[in-house]
């Protein structure tokens, strides 16, 4: 009943959000739902930069500068540019902070950060009939040079390929998604294979979006929203319980306005 | 082959301009740029920052940097900037006001190929700057591609904490191509050579140009630290008009990021020669080469308010 509960305020206080609180893989800052990748890409020009809370539960299972934490997990961040210098194609740049060290009471006295870069294609566009097909890569530069050394660690190094397609009834605006996602490291295996989510953007603030998905080992719901045509921001909850989300700064380079 | 002195076949836009402001001595015109003599006083950031230390995760470095470009007129110019530190967090080195730059310039056109030559002081990395002579070269072959060139016969100069100046005994080239495809405003840039720390190496980059701002991302080799890779932001700073007058104060005309992974910042290095040189502009003139970037609308347009100024 106390869980029944708290997930009833979670749940409120989300939606409550709703009104100031998008398509966004935003903790990457390329475009997708809260934790897997969409056939989506962002409009030409678009440039991100943002940040995100990494709830622990989204964080590698082992590595990670753990030890230093005590060998527990714990909640972190990360901050990226990113841009869709064309329409087929988004590349960004993440640093995740690390605990580095903490001293006698506990409290942290060092960070250090993990970088990577992503890259997506888009070489099928969405159609009246099929939809649009997107691959990418995180880490890509780093697994170049490194992916068969195991002493080398690779947390956020992922491949996928994805697919989307969006509905229309009466202006509110459902899609769907399915994608093919692998990691490459033990530590984010239970991510890999299957995932997949809905979309509604209803047309009556076609700014917002709703979203639930299914990330191969969890389900999250959640919600992001364009305000004032530069403020992204983004909530989730995985399994209802544990929350996940950010908030960017977003451009479009080529002077170009959009609705979301 | 086009007649060195042509003028006018070269640039409709500016031949425009010239023939309308004979014409009416229009009072107010505007114009992509001004080729007016005229001295500008300017200041942007120089913003710098690392993570090479364990103690501290990132480092800044944050200096004003006031200049002057003093435009003398058939495209000789006069330029001096200083750097004012005003967050230092680089080490003792970076903590004094710095002279960066302080040369004149020409630069010219002979027939297809375009020349500027630089002689003075010309800023480097952080503490040091290189004075000695400069050519650069660049020779477009049609509207997407072109070669480009610099040769460099320069000495050390140190002026902060201490002061030392080496006898000018360093030669440092590059050479490449550049590619640039218009109907996406992307270039394509190519460049090897030896260069300032006698590295041999090459980069690539691919650029593309939005309104105002250009992104980057290269990769370089060189022997001594091999690869390295990064991404460069460009961003022509407001306000896009101004007025033109003899005496200009305004912003600098950019912000340049350059970032690197591997933080290798003496290899695949060369100095600059402008005050507010990058990647966007190139290294001549709007006015005087028209290829890449330059045929995109321009960044800035001028209104000019002196109707005596001889363009």
């Amino acid at each position: 009943m106390r869980h029944l509960n708290i997930y009833i305020i979670i749940t409120i206080a989300t939606l409550a959000l709703l009104p100031l609180l998008g398509n966004a893989q935003q903790y990457t800052g390329t475009s997708g739902m809260a934790h897997i990748p969409t056939g989506e890409m962002h409009h030409e020009g678009d440039a991100f930069i943002g940040a995100h809370f990494l709830n622990k539960s989204m964080m590698p299972d082992t590595g990670f500068l753990y030890p230093a934490n005590g060998g527990e997990k714990y909640n972190t961040f990360d901050y990226y540019l990113a841009l869709a210098p064309f329409s087929w194609l988004e590349l960004s740049f993440v640093c995740t902070e690390r605990i580095r060290s903490k001293d006698a009471q506990g409290n942290i006295t060092k960070w250090s950060k993990d970088r990577y870069a992503s890259v997506k294609i888009q070489p099928l566009k969405e159609g009246k009939h099929h939809p649009a097909i997107a691959i990418g890569c995180n880490d890509f530069a780093t697994a170049a040079f490194y992916e068969d050394r195991p002493d080398v660690q690779l947390y956020f190094l992922n491949w996928y390929v994805a697919s989307t397609k969006h509905f229309n009834f009466s202006g509110n605006e459902i899609g769907l998604t399915l994608a093919y996602r692998y990691f490459f490291r033990d530590y984010n295996s239970k991510w890999n294979g299957i995932v997949g989510g809905i979309t509604f953007r209803p047309s009556f603030f076609p700014e917002a979006r709703l979203m639930a998905e299914y990330t191969g080992n969890e389900f999250i719901t959640g919600m992001d929203v364009l305000l004032w045509q530069h403020l992204r921001l983004q909530a989730s909850l995985k399994n209802f319980k544990y929350f996940y989300g950010g908030a960017c700064l977003q451009f479009n380079l080529l002077g170009k306005k959009y609705q979301y | 082959m086009r007649h060195p002195c042509s003028f006018l076949p070269h640039r409709p836009l500016l031949a425009v301009f010239l023939a309308l402001s004979l014409w009416a001595g229009q009072p107010k015109m505007l114009t992509a740029q001004s080729t007016s003599p005229s001295l500008d006083l300017f200041s942007g950031v120089d913003f710098n920052f690392r993570d090479i230390n364990f103690n501290t995760q990132y480092e800044f470095l944050i200096r004003l940097s006031p200049g002057f470009k003093w435009d003398m007129g058939h495209h000789w110019q006069l330029a001096g900037q200083v750097m004012i530190p005003i967050v230092n967090q680089y080490g003792d080195g970076t903590r004094y006001v710095q002279l960066n730059m302080l040369n004149v310039s020409k630069e010219l056109q002979l027939g297809q190929l375009y020349l500027k030559g630089t002689a003075g002081l010309f800023s480097e990395v952080l503490t040091q700057n290189r004075y000695g002579l400069d050519l650069k070269a660049f020779w477009p072959l049609c509207d997407w591609f072109a070669f480009e060139g610099q040769a460099g016969w320069v000495g050390i100069v140190i002026m902060n904490s201490d002061w030392f100046i080496s006898p000018m005994d360093r030669y440092a080239w590059t050479a490449g191509a550049d590619i640039y495809l218009s109907k996406w405003n992307t270039q394509l840039r190519f460049s090897g050579g030896k260069y300032l720390y006698q590295d041999y190496g090459y980069e690539i980059e691919a650029m593309r140009h939005f309104n105002h701002t250009t992104v980057s991302v290269y990769g370089l080799w060189n022997n001594v630290n091999y690869f390295d890779a990064g991404f460069r932001v460009v961003i022509a700073l407001p306000p896009y008009h101004r007025k033109h007058r003899t005496v200009n104060f305004r912003p600098a005309s950019n912000w340049r990021m350059s970032y690197t992974t591997m933080y290798h910042i003496f290899t695949n290095r060369m100095y600059c020669t402008d005050p507010e040189e990058n990647e966007r502009d190139g290294w001549f003139s709007r006015d005087l080469l028209q290829w890449g970037s330059h045929t995109m609308q321009p960044d800035f347009i001028y209104k000019t308010t002196n109707t005596n100024e001889t363009p």
